[in-house]
């Protein structure tokens, strides 16, 4: 039976080792905007990265948002049979794909793909020590693995969302003519209707904050992971957590501050 | 990296891009290419109106609102509409703001004036001009009451209702409720002998019908009679009786006349007459005088009464005379044979 006292060192460590991490990655982020004038490090990384970040996440990002707008379509024409003009399906959908489910869902669905990649990639070339050769080879390493990545998802991300809520509505459209007494051109007056040009910005903002966020907080717990391949399990792991519950954060963050 | 990765890369950038543009300016309503024509007008307030919103002409869209600006003196609002379908405006066309639906946003509604005379459009003054740059004409708007207002006035009126409650409440208590019970009561006596009334005036009225009836009767036997006097009358005419005692009126007219020469003749008339009746009366007036002065035995007698008193003495001796000659003859009269 451990001492009671563990129980209160157990707490200690743990507060220790997360203000440590913080600050760790306070400091790796400091260290990543310095390393931006080091174009000439990261600049033939960066159209891969984007490759890898953005184009190879856009057909899982196009699949959840195709299923996201006919569910959406669906479950407005439920709530509103016999109470709203059936149009509003199209206002709903565009609205809220747009606005909220568009890149709240990318954000967490590449925060699965991307972030665990590029955590798993670069706690792997920590425990592996190719980080450290790099340092040893005069190479910044921030500049080299981290910088390309995070400017990648701020680029990528927000693209990705934009195709998003195309597909989105469309999906939308395709379920309102196929499955509902809807025609095209009432649901595009819907999407019309309450349509702000605000609206695309807020989302490219939103979605822009959280590509820098998913490859932040993966380049970080890749950074300092430790402990060979369970440290690069468990970075991987923290990294999805902590990356997904961000941008649940983010999203109200950004409807507080932008919506209001 | 290969080529291929590079495209998909730039691919995906540029779609997006195309995307997001594209498409934030098709839902914007915007007009890719297409003539357009601008139209704009002046009215005090814009209601709930937003750049973008649609611009219509008898239920259909025609155009968007490009632009709101407040007139630089500050009392009107001048909206500005981009039209794009080449419709013909109504001769006095003016604008209408008002919701488009329950739950969407405002229109601009072009009319005609004279579709909508109570509205009080704004009077747009001869020498206001449009934009500059804008070809287009400008009318005059009138913005629909928003339903914030309409709501306020609700409220009001709710509030009122309430203290209109509320003072209903105060008054109707249990003795007005009492009082109200007895003039109900009241009420329904009064209706009784109303009806009473009623009916007993009813009956009145029969009665009167029937004299009525029967006046008629009378007024229409009267006709008949009348009408047998005027076919007398007419009998008379056609008999010339009349004539005959036209004839005989004038014929008495003229010894009316004679006569009234007579008595107006100085020789033998009626002032003779009334002169001698004028001179006899003189002379009774003057006996009368002579009998008030005691002149003559009448005189005297009317006069003296010493004279009255012993004509009644004389008088009734010889009454008593003549009684004791009826009582006792033997007195006075003997008779003797030898």
């Amino acid at each position: 039976m451990a001492a009671p006292t563990a129980y209160v060192e157990s707490v200690g460590r743990t507060a220790v080792t997360s203000v440590s991490a913080v600050g760790r990655a306070g400091f790796l982020g400091v260290d990543a905007l310095r390393a931006l004038r080091k174009a000439s490090l990261w600049g033939p990384h960066l159209l891969g990265q984007m490759a890898r970040v953005g184009v190879d996440s856009v057909p899982i990002a196009l699949f959840i948002a195709t299923f996201t707008g006919i569910v959406l379509a669906l479950q407005a024409s439920y709530t509103f049979t016999g109470a709203v003009p059936l149009y509003f399906v199209g206002a709903l959908v565009g609205k809220t794909m747009i606005l909220e489910l568009g890149p709240v869902l990318t954000g967490l669905a590449l925060s699965g793909r991307v972030g665990a990649n590029i955590a798993a990639e670069i706690g792997t070339m920590r425990v592996t020590e190719q980080i450290d050769a790099l340092e040893t080879l005069a190479y910044d390493p921030v500049a080299y693995l981290i910088v390309p990545r995070i400017l990648a998802g701020a680029i990528m991300f927000p693209m990705i969302v934009v195709l998003a809520n195309a597909i989105g509505i469309l999906a939308g459209l395709g379920a309102s003519l196929a499955l509902l007494d809807l025609s095209a051109l009432q649901f595009m007056r819907g999407v019309r209707l309450f349509f702000e040009p605000f609206d695309v910005r807020f989302s490219m903002i939103k979605a822009m904050t959280f590509g820098i966020t998913v490859t932040s907080v993966g380049c970080a717990f890749g950074y300092q992971t430790r402990g060979g391949a369970e440290g690069v399990g468990r970075s991987t792991t923290r990294a999805v957590v902590i990356s997904s519950m961000i941008i649940l954060v983010l999203d109200a963050f950004w409807a507080a501050v932008l919506l209001r | 990296m290969s080529r291929g990765r590079e495209f998909l890369v730039g691919l995906v950038i540029i779609v997006a891009v195309a995307v997001a543009v594209v498409g934030t300016l098709w839902l914007q309503g915007t007009n890719f290419g297409r003539p357009t024509r601008t139209v704009e007008a002046l009215m005090l307030s814009a209601g709930q109106l937003d750049e973008g919103n649609p611009v219509t002409y008898r239920g259909v869209r025609i155009g968007t609102v490009a632009s709101i600006t407040v007139e630089p003196s500050g009392d009107a609002i001048r909206v500005t509409m981009l039209l794009t379908d080449p419709v013909e405006l109504p001769p006095d066309p003016a604008v209408v703001l008002g919701p488009e639906s329950l739950f969407g946003d405002w229109q601009a509604e072009i009319v005609s004036v004279a579709r909508f005379p109570r509205f009080s459009f704004y009077d747009v003054p001869p020498d206001a001009s449009t934009s500059a740059g804008v070809p287009g004409p400008l009318l005059g708007g009138y913005a629909l009451p928003e339903i914030t207002r309409l709501t306020a006035s609700a409220e009001q009126i709710s509030g009122n209702l309430a203290d209109l409650t509320d003072r209903l409440e105060l008054t109707f208590n249990d003795e007005t409720a009492a009082n109200l019970t007895a003039a109900i009561g009241n009420v329904e006596a009064i209706t009784e002998d109303l009806r009473a009334l009623v009916e007993q005036q009813s009956a009145v009225a029969a009665s009167i019908t029937a004299n009525a009836d029967s006046a008629l009767l009378e007024v229409e036997q009267a006709a008949i009679a009348a009408r047998r006097s005027f076919d007398r009358v007419d009998g008379l005419l056609a008999d010339e009786q009349i004539d005959s005692i036209v004839t005989n009126m004038r014929v008495a007219s003229a010894g009316i006349r004679d006569l009234a020469a007579d008595l107006s003749d100085p020789e033998d008339g009626l002032a003779v007459t009334l002169d001698r009746a004028d001179s006899a009366l003189a002379r009774v007036d003057r006996i009368a005088a002579r009998l008030e002065a005691g002149e003559g035995s009448l005189g005297r007698l009317l006069t003296d009464s010493t004279l009255a008193v012993r004509t009644e003495e004389v008088l009734r001796s010889l009454d008593f005379l003549l009684q004791d000659v009826r009582e006792n003859p033997g007195r006075y009269v003997r008779l003797s044979i030898f």
